[in-house]
């Protein structure tokens, strides 16, 4: 890794010359929640937020999109993406985004995913965990790549980790902007480092846990949270790494036609039912329990599926907390 | 060829032929040949249907890749889309892309006895498994054990009334059950005693032994048979590595993106459509929901 100083006189500059790789999208507050915006200026950035409602993802796999247009009886398709940057991403969706590349770029990769991550710059900045973060339990409060530049405050700048080729290129172009980081700055990082990992409030162990979660199979837990799930799919339509899509066809007039995807929720009850009417998840226990499931497995090549970012539990309207499930789950088992 | 995994390509209706009153066989051919040279698949593999500006389905390949230049497809109507194919006609043009899933393991299998156990529609996969030993003539000796709800609903039935009669010249032994009884039926029992019965799949396996290090079974039918056919395969020792099974979800991509088969816990998550859709019954063990 390869560290470099910004200092803050420097960021409006630095933010302007990023500019000109694409158009820019960050942190902005709206009303009460924080959402990933165009942005045109650092002002409107908002730097001090936990946690977007949409995760990152949208940029890349969207809510709603065309994948294949009809005319005349001939699919078309239209691949070709916008360079993007997106700024101010945290590690734990900066995870998040590595747990959905595993899945879309696996071979045959999603040409549509693929395009667009190809031309995004991830810019990553720090941050304070609050009370729904439970990202250090995962190991996914550290990001190690993923990202081309990660920004980590200090009191008179930024401490910036290059994480990549074109982050080099970045700091290479713009050199008059960066200073060397001196032995000041590396004590301020460590020391901001430090309070950060304490300053988490909710743990999730992982000792066993997938294992454990697995022979809870029958517990009644999953029971009791299901009877107060609302089953309204909001968890994973926040989650930074469910990925479920549904696709279906339309017609704009009778010569056009669309193949849409959109998100899609295991919630719902049509999530499994196939043709002829059988369901393989017939009741919301079902639905609930494997939403649970997908999201704690456990890949030896990739950890779990979760990041610890705290969307499903802030944006849950049931006040359902994915930790307090998975703990008392794991302790129901006697 | 497009890199869009999402792409079909155009196959030409070249057949299609009643199987019941709800199921019917389209047999296909791609309009471009390169495609229709570079399209391989194994048994148990399946497509993607695409009726443009109506939507996609997944559905196994019933034809045997042993027999070149088309594809079969056996469909029942259930839904909005296979009602709407249904309607076509010879001449028509669809979209496949695929084959996907990873197919039954023939060459592992070359050799060794087949047991095909078949429960209603699964007759479609394991049609693709049947010609093809009997087309490579690689197998010992082929069962196909075939359960049926009532002699109208017996699919290929042309196909097994002639394995009841001619199969063992093709070292090909097969085994009806049905559960609804008509003069068609007893007909064929009393034709056939030793072969055709009134009962369920699993009754098929009364009386029969196999050498149980050189047997493989493939299952296919509705979720609720495999418990019980399983049962009889390990009543008679054979191990859960030596029985395959093809399993149905709902597969809407067919590549691992969408996320509709994933099945399992914490520990084992799999995807139907590219893990599968055969597994083994070992798969099946460590993996909960499976079956």
């Amino acid at each position: 890794m390869r560290y470099i100083k910004l200092p803050s006189e420097n960021f409006e500059k630095f933010f302007k010359s990023l500019g000109e790789w694409g158009t820019m999208y960050a942190p902005v507050k709206r009303g009460s929640i924080y959402s990933f915006q165009e942005v045109h200026s650092p002002a409107e950035i908002a730097l001090d937020y936990n946690r977007t409602m949409l995760p990152p993802k949208k940029f890349f796999f969207r809510p709603r999109e065309a994948i294949l247009r009809l005319k005349n009886g001939r699919w078309e398709e239209e691949v070709e993406a916008e360079p993007m940057v997106l700024f101010g991403l945290h590690s734990c969706d900066i995870h998040g985004l590595k747990i959905l590349d595993k899945v879309y770029l696996d071979e045959p990769a999603d040409p549509y995913y693929k395009s667009r991550r190809e031309k995004t710059l991830i810019i990553g900045i720090s941050c304070m965990p609050d009370e729904y973060c439970f990202c250090k339990s995962l190991g996914t409060h550290f990001a190690m790549d993923g990202f081309d530049l990660f920004l980590h405050e200090l009191p008179d700048g930024w401490l910036v980790r290059i994480g990549s080729v074109r982050g080099h290129e970045i700091a290479w172009e713009n050199g008059e902007l960066f200073e060397e980081v001196t032995d000041e700055d590396l004590a301020n990082f460590k020391e901001f480092e430090e309070k950060r990992a304490k300053a988490f409030q909710k743990e999730l162990p992982q000792e066993g846990l997938a294992d454990m979660l697995d022979l809870a199979y029958n517990s009644p837990v999953w029971k009791k949270y299901a009877d107060i799930c609302l089953a309204c799919g909001n968890c994973n339509m926040v989650c930074p790494t469910c990925r479920c899509y549904e696709v279906c066809d339309r017609w704009m007039d009778a010569y056009k036609a669309v193949r849409e995807r959109r998100y899609d929720s295991c919630f719902m009850e049509n999530h499994g039912l196939v043709a002829g009417g059988h369901n393989f998840r017939p009741t919301r226990l079902d639905r609930f329990r494997h939403r649970y499931y997908c999201k704690s497995y456990f890949d030896p090549s990739a950890g779990y599926n979760c990041v610890g970012c705290g969307r499903c539990d802030e944006f849950c309207p049931a006040k359902i907390e994915h930790v307090k499930v998975l703990e008392e789950v794991r302790g129901s088992l006697k | 060829m497009s890199e869009n995994p999402y792409m079909t390509y155009n196959a030409r209706i070249l057949e299609v032929k009643d199987l019941t009153s709800r199921e019917k066989l389209f047999t296909l051919r791609f309009l471009d040949p390169e495609v229709g040279a570079n399209f391989n698949f194994k048994p148990g593999q399946f497509v993607i249907v695409d009726i443009r500006g109506f939507g996609e389905f997944p559905i196994s390949i019933c034809s045997s890749p042993t027999r070149k230049g088309y594809l079969q497809l056996c469909i029942r109507k259930v839904g909005r889309m296979t009602k709407f194919i249904h309607k076509m006609k010879e001449g028509d043009i669809i979209g496949i892309r695929g084959p996907y899933g990873n197919g039954f393991p023939m060459e592992e299998m070359e050799g060794s006895n087949l047991i095909l156990v078949a429960g209603g529609l699964g007759m479609a996969p394991l049609r693709s498994v049947l010609w093809y030993a009997i087309d490579t003539g690689k197998y010992e000796n082929v069962w196909l054990l075939y359960g049926t709800k009532a002699y109208e609903d017996i699919l290929f039935r042309d196909e097994i009334i002639h394995l009841l009669k001619h199969g063992e010249a093709m070292n090909c032994s097969v085994k009806l059950a049905y559960e609804v009884e008509s003069p068609s039926c007893i007909y064929l029992e009393r034709g056939f005693s030793d072969r055709v019965c009134k009962g369920v799949v699993t009754d098929l396996f009364r009386g029969e032994e196999f050498d149980v290090n050189n047997t493989y079974a493939l299952i296919c039918g509705p979720p609720v048979m495999y418990k019980f056919v399983i049962r009889e395969l390990l009543d008679r020792k054979l191990s859960p590595g030596r029985i395959y099974m093809t399993l149905e979800r709902r597969m809407r991509c067919g590549i691992g993106k969408c996320g509709h088969c994933i099945v399992g816990t914490s520990t084992s998550i799999k995807y139907v459509c590219k893990d599968g859709p055969v597994f083994t019954y070992w798969d099946a063990l460590s993996t909960r929901g499976l079956i």
